[in-house]
């Protein structure tokens, strides 16, 4: 297996980012319902809820989940 | 008394608050409103998940939305009323379908070099070389002491287990859902192994004197 300096990179910058306070996968998971309402609102989660913009910029799982969440809603308001 | 609320329930045919969505799928459930919102996952899982999906898209979001909705009755009263409700149940349908994915995309065979690590106890981060295609032999120089000391801290502060959690998450970069599911564990406890793990390697930089911002400049 190579690791190549991309990957290394991005290994120390999680590393160097990595603060006690982040929140699980759970924890963001019963949030998230809450911050995708908020940014469909125009409004901003990213400073109401700092620790689940957080944590979506560091789990691709949740991320994927957020983006598909907010395509589905847009698509229902869009009523297409 | 009773016949004449269950014609009035009978009678609806919108749910716009999360009151009144509540009410319906609180027992005695409202069948109609359940069929409304079944409508209304199918509507929205399918922009949200066509691009992950090469197979029959109708009838697997349909199979999600079915999957989902017992879901959401079941756990109808855990939800608290600080987005709507047809959002709150869009996240579970979401999560439902995108698990199943994740899941079915990797099979067992693809995940064999993870499983079983090398022969004799090898460490599988251990054993990683660093790609020889590095341009200028300086920059090499700098790079591989970066390795060496990153790797060095791996093996002398983290557990085997989470040294394969970082190997398959970090560095193979599979989805945490996934490696969850091969580690026999749940995706939280998982993000907690590895977000330990991160911590100790960063106090262990710090402990050493080495600022990982200036390990990175210097790549």
């Amino acid at each position: 297996m190579e690791l190549t300096k991309k990957i290394l990179s991005k290994l120390i910058q999680a590393v160097s980012k990595s603060h006690p306070d982040e929140i699980g996968c759970d924890e963001c998971y019963d949030q998230l319902d809450t911050f995708a309402q908020m940014k469909l609102e125009g409004k901003a989660p990213e400073e109401a809820m700092p620790l689940v913009e957080d944590h979506l910029k560091r789990c691709r799982d949740c991320r994927e989940e957020y983006e598909a969440l907010l395509a589905a809603m847009k698509n229902l308001s869009n009523g297409t | 008394m009773i016949n004449w609320f269950k014609r009035r329930r009978e009678e609806k045919s919108s749910y716009e608050t999360n009151e009144e969505w509540i009410d319906a799928l609180s027992e005695p459930v409202d069948e109609q409103a359940v069929g409304i919102l079944r409508q209304k996952l199918i509507q929205g899982l399918k922009p949200a998940l066509y691009k992950y999906v090469d197979r029959e898209l109708d009838q697997f979001v349909e199979d999600v939305a079915q999957d989902a909705l017992l879901k959401i009755l079941d756990n109808i009263d855990s939800f608290r009323g600080e987005s709507k409700l047809l959002t709150w149940a869009m996240k579970i349908a979401v999560r439902e379908g995108l698990t199943e994915l994740r899941l079915k995309r990797y099979d067992d065979s693809s995940l064999e070099e993870f499983k079983h690590p090398g022969e004799g106890g090898r460490d599988e981060l251990t054993a990683i070389t660093f790609a020889s295609d590095l341009p200028d032999p300086e920059q090499a120089t700098h790079e591989q002491l970066a390795l060496q000391k990153v790797l060095k801290i791996i093996n002398e502060e983290l557990t085997e287990k989470q040294k394969k959690a970082m190997n398959a998450l970090m560095i193979q970069g599979l989805s945490i859902t996934v490696v969850a599911e091969q580690m026999d564990t749940n995706r939280n406890a998982l993000y907690k192994l590895v977000h330990d793990a991160r911590l100790k390697i960063k106090n262990r930089l710090e402990v050493d004197g080495i600022d990982p911002d200036d390990l990175l400049n210097r790549m």
